[in-house]
């Protein structure tokens, strides 16, 4: 079975997937912010996306400045290959066991 | 928003993350950073966007250095406590030790500093304290190279009318003490104020004591007018407002003047040179009007505050013309002597005292007017204090290096996992810094709760609770902890740090005991300094008792000495009749000063031309004090009362026939001073015949050669001074027979006072025993004796603790040894003997060293004094032989069990 994932982990993981390479430190929190409607801190984010990133699930490169960010560049971040799987790999998790829920399931 | 516009807090954020944060990441969170800080000020306002900053750069900060970087300062020093908490734990013994010994030094240097810093902060609560001085004089009646804090009220005159730079000069006078009375509804109470004062009207433009009622700047303008502190007015009329209310002053002549009470003040605070209860206004006293002009009258403290921006330099430099132009005046007028005459050709010299030098200043030697300090008692305690924290550091340095073979295996392991040598000489300093800090607080706790003891040793208020409110105080505590910390952290730190981890790991040091040089260096020095104050506290101690046992030439036991007589008037000869028919007393005799404290002199020459004029201390009294003394006659005989001439006879002592020019008495044959006149040299030239000369006797305190000293009768109208006719004290010699115990003794005073009451209520009842007196000379010696001797157990304390601790590890060390040697057959004895030579062969080094340095500090100590106790030999001997005892128990407990644990015990596992 594969490693299983924290929920700010598994968060961040769909939220990256949902920028669909637009994914750097603000966007992913507000995205996770505005699904959830609770507030997270920047660095509680950076953070979990470097983790991913050390776990394999995710990749990045610089790029994107803008005048706000005082010509800083952004680092963008995708899902890899690995990270897609393990985010099926934790919804067939969950599918699993929802299935497996009586109350849910009261003909079986 | 711009760069430029960025807020000093966001730039401090960006180089806090620039400096913890991985260079890898900066760009990308520095660019979050701002841009959603431009969110949150668009949303939010600035203050949010600001602080939300703060937290986002503090989160960031910690949670990628603790997740992202190989290694977190954070991370480290949590864990750092941690160890240091387990180690302490682990070594309950050590532990204990070594924060006892930290605690005792830092609370006793603790002490020392609020004793120092009490003594040095005097008289700095006056607004313009920094611009006023006291114009002091030459001891004008001694030895003229002494300074002198009195002065007479012509130099304030001069400096008027020639002195610009001075913005006010203010003068002060002692009158003595002073009776007092005060009637409320009809009610009579008397009061003796000792604390009584005379100031100019422009006194409170001087000095800003806070008025509680009443001007400050008319109080003293009117005669007749009077201020009182707070407690005294408490003392007179209760809570009544005292306002405009009237005391009474008993003047010389027993008559009782009105003053109108003008002003309260606020109680002095301690920490001022000038302490009175009550000042009265100068343009009261009668006397001064004629004599504002004199430069003899030295009754008085002259103030004065310059203008701001004076040199003081230069004006000190202009004070020097004012003698010669002024004083040569009143040098005629009273002496008959030029100016040149008087001075003899020494300089008059004026001085320019700062205020808040007053209290702490070695010369002149006392104040007049309060009390002072002794420099001496504020560098020797300062030196003390140091001494004993430095002891007490080194005794942490010594334990925690002696421990460090035990720790090397961790710091050999804590290497070779990748630590660095920095972080593992953090690691020891912060452990010592948390030691410190310990022992800090356990220090304050300590301190809160002896300081009363302390107080009354020292006879000082000194409180800790005044200052914890002072963030200096903090921050100097905070600064003490990180340097000792540092200081005592750091040896063991790069020592312990650098050990090299194969070997440590190997074992090697544990056969190699390194350090030991050092270390035994440290103990050599902890007992030098043991040793050297042991033997300085006994001569001092024995100093003490000698100059109680010197024969002062005088019987100074079993008399009893009352106070106060010349407010009896006449009535005291009533009294002397009582008492002298009480079978107590042997003799009852009256004087105008009693030994040791015959302080008065003048200036005489013998008669004859070109004879030289000498200053020469005189008392008064009648013909019953001097066998009353039973002062030894050497030729002539004592004042007959049959004879109506003995009046204006004196008697002289040896030492003053010597300075008048008789000779000593091998001489007297051909050049009697009996039959001879003496001259005072001032006034009228009155001359008195000499009927006898007496034994020199200590007349003063047996710190000081004897002087010359003139006798003169009571009565003796012709030769001025205060209260003529009317003597001061009556002494009685009690009968040895009748003062078998305490309560017959009380009976006694008791019934004196009573003899005293009948006679006149109103008179203050105070007595005192003439080798007590001779005894509170020595007061001051004997406080510093008291501390001398706590501070030298510490030190002995701190130092047994330091070497109990290193026997305590040595044994723990050298226990395979040990065993080894018992298997081999050596006896306990010799087992023990082999161990203690360690630390007794430190201990005779001690000795050796501490022996000189005692000497030339016991030698220049006693050099302050006129009769001194020899420094012997066996003085040394019995230091070191304590010494050397103490050394010995410490450590044969630890020789005696590391000798007797059986072998199989320490060799079975190895």
């Amino acid at each position: 079975m594969s490693r299983v994932i924290g929920e700010l982990e598994e968060l961040v993981l769909l939220a990256v997937c949902i920028l669909d390479g637009d994914g750097y430190g603000i966007s992913v929190k507000k995205e996770v912010e505005r699904h959830t409607g609770r507030s997270i801190l920047l660095g509680a984010v950076h953070i979990t996306l470097y983790r991913l990133q050390d776990k394999g699930f995710l990749k990045s490169q610089l790029g994107g400045s803008s005048e706000k960010r005082g010509d800083r560049r952004k680092r963008l971040f995708r899902i890899t290959k690995k990270g897609m799987e393990q985010l099926r790999a934790s919804q067939d998790i969950r599918q699993k066991m929802w299935s497996l829920i009586p109350q849910l399931n009261p003909g079986s | 928003m711009s760069r430029s516009k960025k807020s000093f807090a966001r730039r401090l954020a960006c180089t806090l993350i620039q400096r913890w944060v991985g260079r890898a990441y900066i760009e990308e969170f520095l660019g979050d950073l701002d841009e959603i800080y431009e969110d949150r000020l668009a949303a939010g306002g600035k203050f949010i966007a600001e602080a939300m900053y703060w937290v986002d750069v503090i989160h960031l900060i910690f949670g990628f250095s603790s997740t992202v970087r190989k290694q977190s300062h954070t991370m480290v020093i949590g864990h750092m406590i941690k160890i240091a908490w387990r180690t302490a734990v682990r070594h309950k013994q050590f532990t204990i030790l070594n924060l006892l010994g930290l605690t005792l030094g830092i609370a006793t240097c603790l002490a020392i500093g609020l004793y120092v810093y009490e003594e040095s902060t005097y008289d700095t609560f006056h607004a313009n304290g920094d611009r006023i001085y006291r114009i002091n004089q030459p001891m004008i009646w001694g030895d003229w190279s002494e300074q002198f804090a009195g002065t007479g009220p012509g130099i304030t005159e001069a400096i008027r009318t020639d002195i610009p730079d001075f913005e006010q000069v203010t003068r002060i006078m002692y009158v003595g003490e002073q009776l007092t009375r005060v009637t409320i509804d009809d009610e009579a109470t008397h009061f003796n104020e000792s604390k009584y004062y005379v100031a100019e009207d422009n006194f409170f433009k001087v000095f800003s004591f806070p008025f509680l009622k009443g001007d400050p700047n008319t109080a003293l303008k009117e005669a007749s007018s009077i201020v009182i502190t707070a407690s005294t007015a408490k003392r007179y009329f209760g809570d009544a407002d005292p306002m405009g209310k009237l005391i009474e002053a008993r003047s010389t002549t027993g008559a009782y003047t009105p003053f109108t009470i003008t002003g309260v003040l606020a109680d002095i605070p301690t920490q001022s040179h000038l302490q009175f209860d009550m000042l009265s206004s100068l343009s009261s006293v009668t006397e001064f009007k004629d004599n504002r002009s004199t430069w003899i009258w030295t009754i008085f403290g002259t103030y004065g505050m310059v203008r701001e921006g004076t040199d003081v330099a230069a004006l000190t430099e202009k004070l020097q013309a004012l003698p010669r132009k002024w004083a040569g005046r009143t040098t005629e007028g009273v002496f008959n002597q030029t100016f040149e005459q008087f001075t003899k050709g020494q300089p008059w010299t004026l001085y320019l005292q700062p205020l808040r030098e007053i209290y702490l200043a070695k010369s002149p030697s006392f104040n007049r007017f309060g009390p002072s300090g002794n420099p001496e008692f504020v560098t020797i305690f300062g030196a003390v204090g140091v001494l004993v924290l430095v002891l007490s550091s080194i005794n942490f340095m010594n334990l925690s290096t002696a421990r460090a073979s035990n720790r090397a295996k961790e710091v050999g392991v804590r290497k070779v996992l990748g630590s660095e040598k920095n972080t593992l000489v953090r690691q020891f300093i912060i452990e010592s810094v948390l030691f410190v800090s310990i022992a800090t607080v356990a220090a304050l706790i300590l301190l809160q709760v002896s300081l009363n003891a302390f107080n009354t040793i020292a006879e000082k208020k000194l409180s800790l609770l005044l200052h914890l409110n002072n963030p200096y105080f903090f921050g100097s505590l905070a600064a003490f902890i990180l340097i000792v910390g540092l200081a005592a952290g750091s040896y063991p730190a790069l020592y312990l740090s650098a050990f090299k981890p194969a070997e440590t790991l190997k074992g090697k040091l544990r056969t190699g005991f390194k350090g030991t040089g050092i270390r035994n260096g440290l103990v050599v020095f902890q007992f030098t300094v043991s040793i050297a104050l042991i033997i300085c506290t006994f001569f001092v101690q024995k100093q003490l008792s000698y100059t109680r046992t010197i024969d002062v030439g005088i019987s100074k036991d079993h008399v009893l000495q009352i106070y106060n007589m010349h407010q009896l008037g006449e009535g005291v000869d009533v009294l002397k009749a009582k008492l002298q028919a009480n079978p107590v007393f042997t003799v009852v005799a009256k004087s105008g000063f009693i030994p040791p404290n015959v302080w008065a002199g003048d200036r005489y020459r013998a008669e004859g031309p070109d004879q030289p004029v000498v200053d020469i201390h005189y008392m008064r009294c009648d013909e019953n004090y001097l066998p009353l003394l039973q002062a030894e006659f050497i030729t002539g005989r004592n004042f007959d009362p049959a004879n109506a001439a003995d009046k204006y006879n004196i008697i002289i002592n040896e030492e003053a026939a010597r300075i008048l020019g008789y000779g000593s008495k091998e001489t007297w044959g051909d050049n009697s001073p009996l039959g001879k006149f003496v001259v005072q040299s001032f006034g009228s030239e009155d001359k008195f015949q000499i009927i006898g000369v007496v034994k020199d006797f200590n007349f003063n305190s047996v710190k000081q050669r004897i002087g010359p000293l003139l006798i003169m009768h009571n009565d003796n109208e012709k030769h001025w001074s205060y209260g003529v006719g009317f003597p001061s004290y009556l002494s009685m010699r009690l009968n040895p027979g009748s003062v078998q115990n305490g309560d017959a003794l009380q009976g006694i005073i008791d019934g004196v006072k009573a003899e005293v009451a009948k006679i006149d209520p109103s008179v203050t009842f105070q007595y005192s025993f003439m080798d007590e007196e001779f005894d509170n000379t020595f007061h001051e010696e004997k406080r510093m004796s008291v501390i001398l001797n706590l501070f030298t157990i510490l030190a002995i304390v701190i130092a047994c603790l330091g070497l109990f601790g290193l026997a305590a590890f040595s044994a723990d060390q050298r226990k395979k040894e040990l065993g080894i040697r018992k298997l081999h057959g050596a006896s306990i004895p010799q087992l023990v003997f082999l161990f203690s030579s360690e630390f007794t062969k430190l201990v005779a080094l001690s000795i050796v060293i501490a022996t000189p340095i005692a000497y030339l500090m016991t030698d220049y100590w006693l050099s302050n004094f006129a009769y001194r106790t020899p420094i012997d030999i066996w003085v040394f001997i019995f230091a070191g032989l304590t010494a050397m005892s103490i050394a010995a128990l410490t450590v044969g407990f630890q020789s005696f069990s590391a000798a007797n644990t059986n072998p199989v015990e320490v060799l079975k596992n190895e």
